[in-house]
């Protein structure tokens, strides 16, 4: 037993729709490392999640978690991962501590050391004055963190976290954030986290996969990430969204598809060398008679990354 | 790390209660219909216990069948809501991740909906004796008659469980319990066969296995241990329970298999 994760041209297709919605994936995450899978709705994510943690059978390819064969040894995988949903899974009928001490109960505990475990549990995610409550009475982020409590029960070697942070108010978030990185830092604990927030993955994970449509479109560190763009990028807003239309048009002539993107009545500019550029593009621009609103330069964010990465697929979907 | 199948199946089990117990509205409208048949019928109908037919017996006696029949189905239903209602909630997923038994976990709700089927059962035919019910053959009879009823539940419980883990929809299950109505109405449930006029309701009663369960149980109530006549409800038990048994198995290795 070990905590990473190995996984080889996993793919999944549901007969209901004939969707496609894990094709040919592979990564390994190493143990006590802190993974993420970022991708818009629909991407796959949490499908992969499924997978690897034993809910779902992939239709190709292979996984290992924690060394063990997702679907041939499922119930030593089970033993080893903790594992939060999208949805959250309380059963709402019990209090906070009933259902903690139920799971821990269920992973072999003994009666004592999962009261133990309950307490534990409950002040880690700050849910002690509410142990005693109906969790139907639970707010969504004391359910999402009473899940989280939920998934800790047997001190899993890795974590799996299906958006632990969507929709919950920016203090929630912080103290689930606290909590993964505590878990990484000082238990070791591997964990594979998705989202849709780049902030997210940049502040929280060593590595990150980026997916799209089914297939991991790029894989790195933050840092690499951003290296692979390479570039500055200079942002430009106009008055109107006919002139980013039109100054669209004229710097892709001039700059190539990929290189420009616009959002609205915004256009983002992928340069290589932003002051000397930033200047050329300004005269361009004026040249054509079309007036720019601001104009910025800056170096790329992991939502530029991201944002010029489904981007480029999507060119060249178009252009297949 | 890991329990046996045995106290898994204990662990969900009395988790099942305890949310049965905290849902009084799960099981309540169930027990007062139950009682309502023996209340409302055996003071409103008795009467018609007067006709030859009847030779004589009580209609108390001939009613309760149709009251237990009824807390039995409501008891057993509950084995179905549960599933449905964790399935819902994700509740069904988050055991789906543990170690815990495939068997226990789907096990777990049906016995508890077995166990309140039973305790419906004894309340029920607590408030018969309480109205005066005389049994022609004892405690023996009280004993078959709670046996009829669990059996029947138990088919009743597997059918439950068997649409709520195909359907995995509170609507659909609860669609699903409707199939109580012909199954209690259209039989002998107010008179015996014979008084019967309609001719499609004949047929009805006829193909009906509730019939056979009602007939058992007014043996055993009214006339004494008559074995061919004990026999049709046990028969029908059988049958019944191989039928919705491996349905709700079959359902089941769908909802916890990995398609
Ligand atoms: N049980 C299912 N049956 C059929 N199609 C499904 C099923 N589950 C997911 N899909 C489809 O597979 C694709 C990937 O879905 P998935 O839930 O993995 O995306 P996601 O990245 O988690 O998205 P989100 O951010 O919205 O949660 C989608 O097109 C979805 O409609
Ligand atoms: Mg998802």
């Amino acid at each position: 037993m070990n905590g990473s994760i190995e996984v080889k041209n996993l793919s999944k297709t549901f007969k209901k729709g004939n969707v496609k919605a894990v094709r040919d994936v592979s990564f390994s995450v190493k143990e006590g490392e802190f993974f993420a899978f970022l991708g818009p709705n629909g991407a796959g994510k949490s499908t992969t999640v499924q997978i690897l943690t034993t809910l779902i059978n992939a239709t190709g390819g292979e996984a290992a978690v924690a060394g063990h064969d997702v679907i041939r040894e499922p119930e030593k995988v089970r033993r080893y991962i903790g594992v939060a949903l999208q949805e959250t899974g309380v059963d709402p009928d019990l209090t906070g501590r009933e259902l903690i001490e139920l799971q821990a109960n269920i992973f072999g505990f003994s009666k004592d050391r999962a009261k133990e475990r309950a307490v534990e549990l409950l002040e880690i995610v700050q849910l002690t004055e509410s142990a005693e409550r109906r969790i139907g009475n639970y707010s969504g982020g004391m359910r999402r963190r009473l899940d989280l409590a939920l998934t800790l029960v047997n001190e899993p070697k890795i974590l799996f976290l299906d958006e632990p942070t969507t929709g919950l108010d920016p203090s929630n978030r912080m103290a689930i954030w606290k909590e993964l990185q505590r878990l990484n830092e000082e238990k070791g604990t591997t964990i594979f986290l998705t989202t849709q927030y780049l902030e997210e993955a940049d502040s929280l994970a060593h590595r990150i996969s980026i997916i799209n449509h089914g297939e991991i479109v790029a894989t790195g560190t933050p840092k690499e990430l951003k290296a692979q763009i390479g570039s500055d990028l200079v942002t430009l807003t106009f008055i109107s969204d006919i002139d980013s239309g039109t100054a669209e048009d004229i710097l892709k002539r001039q700059m190539g598809a990929s290189e420009v993107i616009r959002q609205s009545e915004k256009l983002t500019v992928y340069v290589k060398d932003g002051a000397k550029q930033l200047l050329e593009i300004v005269r361009i621009l004026d040249g054509e008679g079309i007036e720019i609103e601001t104009v910025n330069l800056s170096s790329p964010t992991l939502d530029d990354i991201f944002l010029k990465i489904t981007n480029d697929q999507e060119v060249e979907t178009h252009g297949e | 790390m890991g329990n046996s199948i045995w106290k898994d199946t204990w662990l969900i089990t009395a988790r099942s209660i305890k949310t049965t117990l905290r849902n009084p509205f799960s099981f309540i409208p169930n027990l007062m219909i139950s009682a309502f048949f023996l209340l409302v019928y055996e003071g409103g109908l008795s009467g018609i216990s007067q006709l030859p037919t009847f030779e004589g017996a009580n209609y108390l006696a001939f009613i309760l069948p149709v009251s237990i029949v009824s807390a039995a189905i409501g008891g057993a239903g509950g084995a179905g809501q549960g599933i449905v209602k964790d399935i819902e909630n994700g509740f069904f997923s988050r055991l789906l991740l543990t170690p815990a038994s495939r068997l226990a976990i789907v096990l777990g709700p049906i016995i508890a909906g077995m166990l309140q089927l039973f305790i419906q059962t004894l309340l029920i035919i607590g408030i018969g004796y309480l109205l005066g019910l005389e049994v022609a053959t004892g405690f023996g009879g009280i004993l078959f008659v709670l046996m009829i009823a669990i059996g029947w539940g138990l088919a009743f419980a597997g059918y439950s469980a068997g649409v709520a883990l195909r359907t995995k929809n509170a609507q659909a299950a609860q669609a699903g319990t409707f199939i109580f109505f012909p199954l209690i109405f259209l039989s002998t449930t107010f008179v015996p066969y014979e008084l019967i006029d309609a001719q499609w309701l004949k047929i009805a009663a006829t193909i009906n296995p509730t019939t056979y369960i009602f007939e058992s149980m007014r043996t055993v109530l009214i006339d004494g241990w008559i074995f061919w006549d004990l026999m049709q409800g046990v028969i029908a038990i059988v049958i019944a329970c191989t039928i919705t048994i491996t349905f709700a198995a079959l359902s089941a290795k769908k909802a916890v298999a990995r398609g």
